[in-house]
């Protein structure tokens, strides 16, 4: 389903600050299969989304969703194959408009509205249907500006967005860092529950060891623009977050540094 | 003041009601800061006053050509912005000037009279009742229709694309928006509205001239940020007609302030006074509430 091959990014082409991102990455993600991606800060986990979402483009190397080489697409037009769900909850959601026009911008993201009226019948009725899987009364506040709802309503709010409509590609970034643990957890749940119903092709970066081997099918590490490490099936059940630390001292001899890594 | 000084100013803050419209859809809706407006009001009204004149049109099909220009207008400003990425304020900058010579090229010269010919306000004439006031009249019905019309887009698919556009790019990205495109259509909405009140705006005052753009931006920045600091904002009608408002209040306090003559001011104090009013009204608002934080963010 996703296909990113032999993909170099460099920031600061050329300049003092030249930095390299990603170095000659090959990620291939079956279809329906939900990954997680973990490794230190500054490891390319949120460039690696970046180049599939085509915020960032790559200095070579191929991406394909869906069987199209989408490499040389623009942002809006991958979003027809690709939905995400940003850190920020201020990112998933436009907080100048109201919770139901949010949802028919998300809509109108696979089923443009051009001339119509962007709300109908039929596009409330369905918000008003995934709001009321939330159990938070948002159903009942289509109106209201989302910038009146707290963080973690919003990012509940970004994640029925991205899975609204036809497409079957959602890239979490870090979607439950910034809300508080009760909160995340209830947004984790909810992105299982999701992404098991729609059989979604997921990828989720996140900053927990312990998150990244509970949820989803195959886990990889990241470390300095590479994958150091890919497990599924038996050889990832059987594993504990200890496992991984001591893999990733093998592997790269030196001491994990990132503290919020061994707190996760 | 007289019922036809009234009614005069009436008609004028009518006209530039439709530039705060154009005001509100660039500085509010897209967070675009224009300035291709203070060279696409005297094109509006060069190529109405022309077309008319010289070419002997219908001055109807005039003016909504003099409105196509003006869409040209702002389509270049943000094409200059989105294709090749030079900073908004300058490529407005740059059509705004490059406007000025075209519209001294268009008249041929600095100004064009419209005594005598034929204008939009023939329509009223013969009525048995005098044309100052059906004038206004007829601009009320225009302007108002104008209003809901852009009420109704800013409502479809399209006119919520283009308000997500403006308030969150990565987001309407995200969703498959194109915001460039957002801003290419957005920014020639908001000129054709500006040069139509330019068309208007000759014809009812008898001339175009080349001079007659000075300033304008900040007319329609006044309109937008009073009107939406004193109405009600809560939805975009409430918003439109806020701006509306707003372009006649400004009208209106001009009118007054150079008619008393105990404050001592000349016409042409005008843009002075005009720039403290919007300093006035911004720091008012940001010392306010954070309601007018935003909106100060949003339009400066
Ligand atoms: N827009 C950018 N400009 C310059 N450098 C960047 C940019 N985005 C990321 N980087 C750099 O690329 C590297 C990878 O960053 P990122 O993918 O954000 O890491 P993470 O794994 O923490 O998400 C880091 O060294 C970071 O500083
Ligand atoms: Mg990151």
């Amino acid at each position: 389903m996703i296909d990113v091959s032999d993909v170099r990014v460099t920031f600061n082409k050329s300049t003092p600050l030249e930095s390299v991102a990603l170095r000659e990455l090959d990620l291939v993600v079956p279809h329906g299969q939900f990954l997680t991606i973990i490794g230190s800060n500054g490891a390319g986990k949120s460039t690696s989304l970046n180049v599939i979402a085509g915020l960032v483009r790559p200095d070579c190397g191929k991406v394909v969703v869906g069987g199209q080489d989408v490499t040389d697409w623009p942002i809006h037009q991958r979003s027809r194959l690709i939905s995400r769900v940003f850190q920020d909850p201020k990112m998933g959601t436009c907080e100048d408009l109201t919770i139901l026009e949010n949802f028919a911008l998300a809509h109108g993201r696979t089923q443009p509205r051009g001339f119509r009226f962007a709300i109908d019948k039929g596009i409330r009725e369905r918000a008003a249907e995934r709001l009321k899987l939330l159990k938070l009364g948002l159903e009942n506040r289509l109106n209201d500006k989302v910038g009146l709802l707290s963080g973690g309503q919003r990012q509940a709010v970004s994640l029925l967005m991205a899975t609204t409509g036809e497409t079957r590609v959602l890239l979490l970034d870090e979607h439950t860092a910034a809300l508080d643990p009760k909160t995340a957890e209830f947004v984790m749940e909810l992105t299982r529950a999701i992404v098991t119903e729609l059989k979604l092709t997921s990828v989720m970066v996140t900053h927990s060891m312990a998150q990244a081997l509970h949820y989803g099918d195959r886990t990889v590490m990241f470390h300095r623009g590479r994958i150091i490490f890919d497990a599924e099936g038996d050889k990832r059940a059987a594993m504990q977050v200890s496992d991984l630390l001591a893999l990733f001292k093998r592997d790269q001899g030196e001491e994990l540094s990132d503290d919020a890594l061994l707190l996760g | 003041m007289s019922l036809y000084e009234l009614l005069g100013t009436v008609e004028v803050g009518l006209i530039f009601g439709l530039v705060a419209l154009g005001a509100f859809i660039t500085f509010r809706i897209l967070d675009f800061p224009d300035l291709t407006v203070e060279g696409s009001f005297p094109l509006g009204a060069a190529m109405a006053a022309i077309l008319i004149v010289n070419f002997g049109w219908n001055p109807w099909p005039a003016t909504l050509a003099a409105a196509m220009a003006g869409f040209g207008a702002g389509f270049v400003t943000a094409f200059l912005n989105v294709r090749f990425n030079i900073l908004h304020i300058l490529s407005g900058i740059l059509v705004s000037i490059s406007l000025y010579s075209i519209n001294l090229r268009i008249m041929s010269g600095p100004n064009k009279p419209l005594l005598g010919a034929h204008t939009i306000f023939s329509a009223v004439q013969g009525w048995g009742i005098p044309t100052y006031i059906l004038s206004p009249l007829l601009l009320a019905i225009i302007i108002l229709a104008i209003k809901m019309l852009l009420d109704l887009f800013l409502h479809t698919g399209l006119g919520m694309n283009m308000r997500a556009a403006g308030a969150n790019p990565a987001m309407a990205a995200a969703n498959g928006v194109n915001v460039g495109r957002m801003k290419l259509l957005g920014l020639g909405m908001a000129n054709a509205l500006t040069a139509l009140a330019g068309a208007m705006f000759a014809q009812s005052f008898g001339a175009a001239d080349a001079y007659m753009g000075i300033g304008v931006i900040i007319i329609g920045l006044a309109s937008v940020i009073v009107g939406m600091s004193i109405l009600p904002v809560r939805t975009i009608a409430q918003a439109t007609l806020a701006c509306l408002f707003g372009a006649m209040l400004y009208r209106f306090a001009v009118a007054f302030s150079l008619n008393a003559d105990f404050l001592g001011l000349k016409a042409s104090d005008v843009q002075l006074v005009t720039a403290l009013l919007v300093v006035v009204t911004l720091v008012g608002q940001s010392s306010r509430s954070g309601m007018g934080k935003l909106l100060k963010r949003k339009l400066s």
